[in-house]
Formats: C-alpha cells, structure tokens, sequence
C-alpha cells in the first residue's frame, strides 16, 4: 500500500452552482403585500407579521412603551383570556412568540402544515381583537420592572446599552427597548392600546412566509382570517441624525466583576449604502469570523478574551460599527490597544490574500442561509426592512465575486474612522480606571449604568 | 387528513435510512445521504468527556478540545478555522461530561477537505503540539469560565448544585469547564496522555449525513482514517450508586438584584425508563403559560418573576432541577412552599388527559421543527448510537413520549421530588 501523503489539501474537483429558492411577492384583497417561498421537505410552515412600529415610536417620556405593547398583544384575545389563548396553542404544539426591537414588532408562528390554519386564525385574532385588560396590563408592566432591576446584573446589557447611548446620543436608537424604571411607571394601559391602535394597522405591516403549502392556499389562507385588518394613514417619527465626535473615553463601575466588558465603535452608514458589500468584506476580515484579525489577535495571540468580534449593524435609519469583547480584567487596558491597532491596521493594509479568503467565505457560506424556514424568512425580512429589492439577494454571490480590491481598501478607509470612536469599558472602577488613564490620549468619563455622563 | 396518513407520514420523516460499519481499526461509521440539501455534515463523538476526569485535574476534557483546533502536523494554528470558513462552512465542538463532539457543515463538494482536517488530528495531533499554544488556550479556557459562568449572575448555580448533588468522588460533582485551579496547572504531558488513551479511532464514532456519494464517501474514510492505529480500548467508567441520606441546603452571595432558588433531585440515567416520564413532568409543570408552577407562581400569585425545570440526563446519572426567580420582597421560603405545594398536588390528583395531550404535542412538534438543519441530525444519530447502539432512534425516542400515561407522571413525581434534595439559594450580596 502507499503511504498517504496528508500534508496534500484535498480541493474540489467541480464547482457547486446555486440559486436562492424562488421568490413569490403575492398581494391580500386588502393591498397587504406576503412575500413567500414554497419549501415541501418537511410538513412544517413558518409565517411572520412584520408591524413597522418598535421602540422608535415611543413618546419620550415613555419610552419602552414598545416593547410592553409587544408583551401585551397576547394576553388574551378575541373570546381568549390570557391563560385560554395560550392553552389554544400549546394544544397545537405550535411556536408563536412576539419580538420588538427598535424598529419593527414581529409576530411569528411555526407550525405543523396540518396545524397551521388554526395557528394562523389564532394570530388573527391577536392582531384584530387583543383585548388589553387592565389586570394583565398591571402583571406584565410589572414583569417589565423587575427585569429592567435585573438587568443591573447583566454586563453585557449594560456595556451594550451605554454604547448605543453615546453613539446614538438623544436620537431614539440612543435608548433600550426596554425602557427605563421612571418611564415604565409613567405608561398606562391606554397608552397601550393607542400604541397599538396607531401602529398596528394594514398599511403599517408586511407578511413573510415560507413552507409546505402552495400560494394559493397561502393567500387565501391570509385572506380568510386577515381581510378585516384595515389601514390608518401612515404615521412616523423622525430621525434625527447623530454626529460623531472625537474619541471618547468611558468606563462603567461593576464591583467585583472577573472580566471587564468592552466595545469600541461609532455610527456609521444606512444599510442601502452603495459600498455594501465592500464593507461586508472588508469587516470579515477585520473582525466578522473566527479566523479574523481582531479574534486571532486577542484572542489566539493573546488569549485577552473568549472571543472577540466586529459588526456593522443597520437599523432602518442608521448603521452602527462595533468591536464587542469581554476580557480578562487586568487586561482591559491592553484590549483596548490591541483594539486601536487593529483598527488603524485596516486602513493602511490589506493583502490580497485577505480579501480572497473572505470572499470565498461570504459566497460559498451564502446556500446555508437558505436551510431552514427561519433563515429564508429572515433574508426576505432584511429586504422589507431596509426597502431593498431581491436582487441584493439574487445577484449577491456575483456582486461580491466583482467587488475589487480597491473597493474593499477604501471601504476601511472611509468606515472605520479610529479618530471619531466611543470607547466603553465596564468592571471594577479599582482595576479599570488605570489602565484606562495608562492609554495615551485618554480621559475617562464616568457613566451611570444607563449610560449618562455622572457629573 | 386522516389519522392514519398522519401517522405514516410521521413515520417516513422520522425513519433514517443509513449504514453502519467498522474500519479495521474500530472507527464506527455511520452514512446518512440525503441528496436533497446542497451541504455535507461531518460529525465526530469521542467516548471521552469531564466523567473521564479525576479530582485535580478537572477541566481537561474541555480544554482538550480546545487543543484540537490548534493544529496538527499538517495544519498550522487556526488552520482548522481557516480551511472550514474558506470553504463556506460552519464548524465548532463541544464537550459534556459524557463525550466531545467535532463537526462541520460545508458545501457538497468539500467533503474530503473535511475529512482530511478530522483524520489529520485524529492521528497526527501531538507533532503539532507545543508550549505556546497551550499557554495560550489555557488563557482562553479561564476567559471562557469568567465570561459563562463567574461574571453571569447565578453563573455558578450549576456548579453548585451538582458538587453537592453529586459526592465527592462522582465525576458529574465537578464542572466541564473545571475548576479555575486546575485549569491553571495542566502541562504538556497531560495533553500528551490524554490523547494517546482516549483519541484513537476505537473510541470514535464518524456521522456523514446530507449531499454525497456513498462508495465514493467509503473510499474516502478508508484512505483518510483507515492508516490511524487503533489502541486499547478504553475502561467503562465506574461510579457509586448516589443518594442523598437527607437534605442539604446551600447559600451563595452573588451579584445580583433578586434571590433566586434551585432545587435539584437524583433521578434517572439517559434513556432510562423513567427519563422520558421526567422530561414530560418537567413540562407540564414549567413549559407554558398554563403550565402548573408557572400558572401559580408566576401567573396568578405573581410572587416569582421567572420559573423553569427540567430533566438533566447522562450515561452515568440523572437530576431534576426547579430554579426560580423571587419577585422583589418575596422571600425564597415561599417560592419554595409554592412549589412543594404545587407538587404534592400533582402527585395527590393527578394530572389530566390535556395536560398530557399538550406535553405530547409539544415534543413532537419541536422534534419535526428540529429535522430542517441537517447538521442537529447527524448530531442526533450519533447520539443514538452512543447511548443506544442504534443510529436509527429518533422513532423509537418518539415513542417512548408516546407511550407515557398519566399515572406514570404522577408516580414519577412521588418516586424522585419527595425524596431528600439540594437546595441553593443565591442571594443579594450584602452592601
């Protein structure tokens, strides 16, 4: 026999072709626009309401008001009270659950196909006939209140959320869904179902489905439980543009914490930006993968941290450049050099070498996008959200396959801008503070656990 | 639909159709294409996990497979990571007390680049072995506990209750991720020892499952794995039989705003015949929000915030663990009648046809819901055939749900959550 020479890497001998699975638009009799897929592998159907609505919408005194509209709409509805609503589904084994962020509330249901009519009259009824009533709306406000008090407990959170107030600074991407203690106890019920009544209407929504029924049997599936849904006029809030400043120190006090928690970065452009796919390269280089600069420096030289990641993050009005890592305390003030390098690094160098592997990863990963119901919906969802139009996702895999090596370079240049950042540490003021002093140019600023400067 | 064509259809979806087989060397082969899907999934369990440990010298298993990821003699550092993504693919591991899982999910047309990385440090991983990388991932182990377990509130619950669940010389009594002291101290030798006694093709078992050819796939193993040397087979574990002779109660400051309470009792082994009788109990009282406790506690008196339990199985030992979060100004004594009393209800009346109905449904959606990523199923079919021997369980795993009557639901909760238990209580530290 032989002898296998191993150090030989084995390399495909044919190219894999792939197209994203057809895409239906179809339209409800009352103008609501579904945007399908059909996937028969499975006897399974997913489908999601898309409300335009979330924590962009709350009065600024109330703010969080959003999200408790969101943990409201299911306690009970139509001839349901809470408990019944509930006890319909779980008779299904059918997944429904509710999320909110800053921009939109989502309603979503995953359901056996033999179980997916009734499951789709249920959400109906959700979002027709909620009936907000004043003792769930006491329990759940409640609910709200000991998690926003839990939530002092929660590194992460906190470092995440006071990052987004110093970037953001008073535009409303500044503040947590959530929602904060004073503003909670300001929000009535009938701030509630205003917030619902406003924004919870036909115009305002968009429809998402994907699995093992045909369109037909979609729409008038939709039609059948959805007709009644009527449409207000529009309504919207205006975004204030933040301005990016120079640097900024800031550091959090958590006693006793083992590891301080880290993130670097600044706003940066829409999601319909033209340079896109430049920058998608450009930052899985820097810091969107294992095998990126930025983990392999803190984390594989170093061995600072677990792991440590960069992302350009787009919400409907804005986008967010951010470098998140929890490390080892005394090593704070380090991270946070090695942090600056890198970011100064991308802009003077990128090999060649670099810019084909992270193509090679974007394309040839973007067919499991596709795997299951979930992830099919979540790409026709980013479309919707950010008013883009399938092509971003037909002609993906050649868009990125065209972009030059100019194009990824200047992307670094013009969207990581190490002079315009908002630094936030959070741990022991003891240990944190020092190193921090330590970096040259530094003066920490102190911020509450929300994120204000403490004066 | 009838209910007889319900039934075959679930039938069909649930029936793997595979082949098992041996290479001269005792690597356990198992081939599951499904030419529908355009990814390939490659999935490794070693018969090795923290259960193989010994006290000082707990964590190993974990930061091993760590090590793994560090190169082998014909793959650099970060290799592994590096040729994976280049290609597409996902990828990671993870370790339990009872086994180490390696697996990646590339394109179709990569499945030799898999196979080649798995062999290279299946057979060729301590040539690629020195001081620096394990200085460095010792580094990163001790990151990884700070982050999960020491800086998360109530991040050393689990600890906590299994060192005194467990006794002393019981090996689910230490954390996977190890003591922080231990993990200090491991050297190079150690790493050295580990591999040559426990990763060797005998203790290996290999799922291939989704896009690919099968006699091309055997050729394949054969020329990537069939060269490994195979070594002693490895002892079975030995254990005392645990019990607790009353109950202990523990108390742990910690940073955080509300109390919260734990308690955990020994029960049954995985695959047990009353595993599946738990873990449909620990649904009907926690799942949903018409489930008993969290109906009581959390619904109706309003006295917890959060309330959750579940069924933990292993090859060795099982537990049944309630934890759940006091509202502010509730003391954690009344959590704890709340719950005693919801249990002793449950095993006087019973539970109702409804109840169970709902639990059934419950399971089998999420099983059904669970079969669209192909890489949770070759994970599953190796689970089968470590705890099993039958790759081609997930009917059989169904139907023990299936099965389960409402007495045995209630016999189940007199048998284990009366008997003596551990309980933690994580409290506010004291300014």
């Amino acid at each position: 026999m032989i002898m296998l020479d191993r150090s030989i890497i084995p390399i495909p001998t044919k190219e894999l072709l792939f197209n994203i699975p057809e895409i239906k638009f179809l339209k409800l009799v009352n103008d609501i626009d579904i945007s399908f897929v059909y996937k028969e592998n499975l006897p399974i159907v997913y489908a999601e309401i898309i409300i335009f609505s979330g924590s962009r919408l709350d009065p600024s005194d109330k703010k969080g008001l959003g999200y408790l509209t969101s943990l409201l709409i299911d306690e009970g509805a139509g001839e349901y009270d809470a408990l019944q609503l509930s006890e319909e589904f779980e008779k299904l084994g059918s997944a429904f659950s509710v999320s909110a962020d800053h921009d939109t509330i989502i309603l979503s249901i995953l359901s056996l196909t033999e179980n997916f009519e009734r499951s789709l009259e249920l959400v109906s009824k959700i979002v027709l006939k909620p009936r907000f009533e004043e003792k769930d709306f006491q329990r759940e406000k409640k609910k709200v209140l000991d998690q926003i008090l839990q939530l002092k407990d929660e590194p992460s959170f906190i470092a995440s959320s006071a990052f987004e107030r110093r970037v953001f600074g008073d535009s409303y991407y500044g503040f947590p869904e959530i929602g904060f203690a004073e503003s909670i106890a300001r929000i009535s019920n009938d701030d509630v179902k205003d917030f619902f009544a406003s924004t919870f209407t036909s115009s305002n929504a968009k429809i998402v489905s994907a699995g093992n029924l045909n369109e037909t049997e979609i729409v008038n599936l939709f039609n059948k439980y959805f007709s009644e849904w009527i449409s207000i006029s529009d309504n919207n809030q205006y975004f204030e543009n933040p301005k990016r400043k120079e640097t900024s120190y800031y550091f959090i006090h958590k006693s006793d914490s083992a590891q301080s928690e880290i993130r670097v970065g600044h706003l940066s452009k829409k999601r319909n930006t033209n340079d896109f796919i430049p920058t998608r390269i450009m930052n899985t280089i820097l810091g969107g993968q294992f095998s990126s600069r930025i983990n392999s420096n803190l984390r594989e030289k170093r061995g600072f941290t677990y792991g440590a990641n960069s992302s350009f993050h787009y919400y409907k009005e804005a986008g967010l450049f951010e470098i998140s890592t929890a490390v080892n305390i005394e090593n704070t003030g380090e991270a946070i050099i090695e942090i600056l390098k890198e970011l100064n690094g991308i802009r003077e160098h990128i090999s060649d070498e670099e810019i084909n592997f992270a193509k090679s990863y974007l394309i040839k990963q973007f067919p499991s996008r596709f795997e299951t119901l979930n992830q099919i919906a979540k790409n026709l969802e980013s479309l919707l959200i950010h008013s883009l139009p399938t092509e971003e996702l037909i002609n993906y895999t050649y868009k990125v396959k065209s972009v030059t090596n100019e194009e990824v370079i200047a992307s670094a240049i013009n969207n990581v801008l190490p002079d315009q950042l908002v630094i936030v540490a959070v741990g022991d003021r003891k240990k944190v503070l020092n190193q921090l002093k330590q970096i040259q140019g530094a003066e920490p600023v102190e911020l509450d656990l929300y994120g204000n400067l403490l004066t | 639909m009838t209910n007889t064509t319900k039934q075959v259809m679930t039938k069909n979806l649930l029936k793997v159709d595979y082949e098992k087989y041996s290479l001269s060397n005792g690597l356990q082969v198992i081939l599951y294409p499904d030419l529908s899907i355009p990814v390939v999934a490659v999935n490794l369990w070693y018969r090795v996990g923290s259960a193989n440990e010994t006290n000082g010298k707990t964590g190993f298993a974990h930061l091993f497979e760590h090590m793994m990821f560090q190169g082998s003699q014909n793959v650099p550092k970060e290799g592994h990571f590096k040729f994976i993504q280049e290609a597409g693919g996902s990828l990671n591991g993870s370790t339990s007390f009872d086994r180490t899982n390696y697996y990646e999910t590339v394109p179709a047309n990569y499945l030799e680049l898999a196979l080649w990385l798995e062999s290279d440090r299946m057979g060729f991983m301590l040539p690629g072995l020195n001081q620096e990388k394990l200085d460095n991932q010792k580094d990163v182990v001790m990151n990884e506990r700070r982050q999960r377990y020491e800086n998360q509130p109530y991040g050393l619950a689990w600890e906590k209750l299994f060192s005194n669940l467990f006794s002393n010389d019981h090996p689910y009594s230490w954390p996977t991720i190890g003591w922080m002291d231990d993990i200090a101290k491991f050297e190079l030798d150690d790493v050295k020892n580990f591999f040559q006694k426990y990763y060797s093709p005998n203790n290996v078992s290999l799922v291939i499952g989704g896009n690919f050819d099968k006699s091309n796939a055997k050729d394949l193993i054969q020329k990537y794995f069939g060269d490994i040397k195979g070594n002693a087979a490895v002892q079975e574990i030995k254990t005392s039989l645990q019990s607790l002779s009353e109950s202990k109660k523990i108390i742990y400051e910690d940073n955080v705003q509300l109390p919260r309470i734990y308690l955990a009792w020994h029960t049954v082994k995985a695959f047990h015949e009353n595993d599946a009788v738990l873990d449909l109990l620990s649904d009907i009282l926690t799942s949903s929000k018409n489930s008993r406790l969290h109906k009581s506690l959390v619904f109706e008196k309003q006295i917890a915030q959060d309330i959750s339990s579940f069924q933990y199985s292993g090859k060795l030992d099982g537990s049944f663990i309630i934890a759940s979060t006091a509202k502010p100004d509730i003391t954690l004594e009344k959590i704890k009648d709340e719950i005693t009393k919801g249990i002793n209800k449950l095993i006087s009346d019973g539970i109702t046809e409804n109840e169970l109905l709902k639990a059934k449904n419950n399971i089998k959606s999420s099983y059904i819901f669970s079969l669209q990523k192909i890489d949770l199923i070759t994970d599953h079919i190796n689970h089968y055939n470590f705890y099993l021997n039958e790759p081609d369980s997930f009917l059989f795993d169904l139907s023990r749900y299936e099965q389960v009557t409402r007495e045995q639901i209630a016999d189940a909760a007199q048998k284990f959550l009366t008997m003596p238990n551990v309980e933690l209580n994580i409290i506010p530290k004291k300014m």
